[in-house]
């Protein structure tokens, strides 16, 4: 995780300096040169996403996003709709959470920063795990929902 | 041996159906066998419905209504005798013991002679209580009789009983009542406890009270017996084993002369005819089993779903299955078995219990022929698993005590016999969000399979 720290601090290098230009301007009544130093805060961390991360990580997080949005559906319609039958809920929703959860450990694996954590894991490995696990859960999950 | 003893018992019941239900051998106790010819057309009229009649008096040494454990007699009809008490063979208790075993009893009393002390203290264990000094006499002067009791006024006239309330079969009545009068001289009333098991058949009319006649006083004092509806005249009591006594509180109206006398109302112009034959007839016939018998045929239940072998009183439901019960029921009318119907205003009704009814259900009559209704419902079994009864508890006036228990397990659903989830509409959603992230995790894979060069050396120049 470390190295990924430092790397992301690097990014913000730039931000805080924008930050501290602005602290002036939040005491005058002015507001939008504070608003526009939010934005530029904002596009400057996408920018920096966008051109420091490899590709198969942003593919895991645009898929990590996708199942916040499916479980949170989910979770919706349990909570309006009522939880009949019990089971259905239970495993349409710890499928999408679990695929949440492996996913996430992909992303951990796979990251180059975390390399020296899992010296014994090369990135296929985990992938191959990863696609096991994901399959035990889908099996385990259209079982359950009978 | 065991062949001709059901040999034996089969003639036997052919015989015993031929007349009452329940076996035809009666036995009369009269204080002195002559007096019979007092009472020779009820008895004639007896006996022309098939009874043996035995006629004993309480003295003889001969008279036992047991004979090795076994009843003597089916039925015992008692008229007012002068003794005090009625020998050792007549007790109280083997009187009780004589309906314990399944035997009915009439009983005619009369206010002008004493009631044997047995008597009394086989009422009072049935909660029927006749006045103290059991020389009470019911006297109206609203409704006596003209002609016999201008001065006494202890001849009451009383209409038909009618219906006890609605939905009870009117059994004493004539098929079409008329304004007939039922003559009742010289009555001894009866006061009647809460039992459950009392029903009157007829109470005295509102203006009648009963007086020791011995008293001279002439105005009435405190100890006043009992007075109007209070009194019970017709008196009947259907034990839980479904033996029955009947109380008559004048044993005078069997008797001849009040069978065929012409009486006459206070304010009646002609003089009438009485119906006390019919009376007597229908109040002995219910007594000794003749009229308001019923009786259980079949009881029948099965599964009643498709695609099922639905066959006859299994052992084992499920739970929420659906269920027939059937039963099938005769009515006993004075020499044969006849339909059953339930009353208009009533119900016989299913009960589906464990401890307690999870479901009481009326039952419908569904066939129906000369011999017997068959009467039955469609239901679905509760959600609960466990021993269960069907039960019929049908306990109705003036008809014997039908109570059948058949008992049935139910289990709960097997591992395979619940729905799929997608029979249930409400689990779509989250079907569908298996589907989605199973299919977004295809795409995830399938790119993330295809872009591994590409990211490889993407994140190889980053570094």
């Amino acid at each position: 995780m470390a190295p990924k720290k430092s790397q992301a601090n690097a990014a913000p290098v730039v931000t805080t300096g924008t930050t501290t230009t602005t602290v002036p301007a939040v005491s005058t009544p002015a507001k939008k040169p504070s608003s526009d130093a939010w934005s530029n805060v904002a596009s400057n961390i996408l920018s920096h996403y966008q051109k420091t991360t490899p590709q198969r990580t942003k593919l895991i997080d645009l898929f990590m996003a996708f199942l916040v949005l499916v479980g949170g559906l989910q979770f919706v319609y349990c909570v309006v709709a009522g939880n009949y039958p019990f089971n259905a809920f239970l495993s349409g929703f710890s499928a999408t959470v679990g695929q949440f959860v492996l996913t996430a450990s992909l992303r951990i694996q796979t990251t180059e920063a975390n390399k020296a954590d899992f010296p014994s894991v090369s990135p296929e490995r985990a992938f191959a795990d990863y696609v096991v696990g994901s399959l035990i859960l889908h099996f385990f999950c259209v079982n359950f929902i009978n | 041996m065991t062949s001709l003893t059901s040999f034996l018992l089969l003639l036997f019941t052919a015989v015993a159906q031929a007349i009452s239900s329940s076996g035809s051998r009666l036995l009369v106790v009269l204080e002195d066998v002559a007096e019979k010819a007092h009472y020779s057309k009820f008895l004639g009229d007896l006996e022309g419905r098939g009874f043996e009649v035995t006629y004993e008096t309480p003295k003889s040494e001969s008279l036992s209504l047991f004979h090795l454990g076994e009843r003597s007699y089916d039925h015992i009809l008692f008229f007012p005798t002068k003794a005090k008490g009625l020998g050792p063979n007549l007790t109280a208790n083997l009187l009780l013991k004589f309906i314990d075993a399944q035997g009915n009893i009439l009983l005619a009393l009369s206010a002008q002679k004493q009631a044997p002390t047995a008597i009394v203290a086989a009422l009072s264990e049935l909660d029927i209580h006749l006045p103290s000094e059991r020389t009470g006499l019911v006297v109206d002067h609203f409704n006596y009789d003209v002609t016999s009791a201008d001065e006494k006024h202890d001849v009451l006239l009383l209409p038909t009983p009618g219906a006890l309330r609605p939905g009870v079969k009117d059994f004493f009545s004539p098929a079409t009542p008329n304004d007939e009068v039922i003559a009742f001289p010289q009555a001894i009333g009866q006061v009647l406890g809460n039992g459950a098991l009392l029903t009157p058949i007829l109470r005295a009319p509102a203006t009648a009270y009963s007086y020791n006649p011995k008293e001279e006083s002439e105005v009435l004092g405190d100890d006043l017996f009992a007075a109007g509806k209070q009194l019970s005249l017709v008196t009947t009591v259907q034990a839980r084993n479904s033996a029955r006594l009947t109380v008559i509180g004048s044993a005078d109206m069997l008797s001849d002369k009040w069978f065929d006398a012409k009486v006459q109302k206070v304010d009646g112009k002609a003089a009438i005819a009485t119906v006390n034959r019919e009376f007597a007839k229908r109040v002995s016939g219910w007594t000794f089993n003749e009229i308001g018998v019923l009786k259980v045929n079949s009881i029948e239940h099965h599964l009643n779903e498709e695609g099922q072998g639905n066959q006859s009183n299994p052992k084992i439901y499920r739970i929420k299955n659906d269920v027939t019960y059937s039963i099938s029921l005769s009515e006993y009318e004075w020499d044969h078995w006849a339909a059953f119907k339930v009353p208009a205003e009533d119900d016989l009704q299913l009960e589906f219990s464990m401890l307690s009814p999870f479901h009481r259900l009326s039952l419908k009559p569904t066939v129906s022929s000369e011999e017997s209704t068959t009467y039955s419902t469609n239901f679905k079994l509760p959600d609960q698993h466990g021993i269960f009864n069907f039960k019929i508890n049908h306990k109705r006036p003036f008809l014997n005590n039908i109570e059948e228990k058949n008992t049935v397990s139910v289990r709960h659903f097997a591992h395979d016999e619940w729905p799929r989830s997608y029979a249930i509409s409400g689990a779509w959603p989250w079907i569908s969000g298996i589907g989605a992230t199973v299919t977004g995790w295809l795409f995830f894979v399938a790119i993330w399979l295809y872009s591994k060069p590409a990211g490889k050396g993407e994140s190889k120049k980053n570094r």
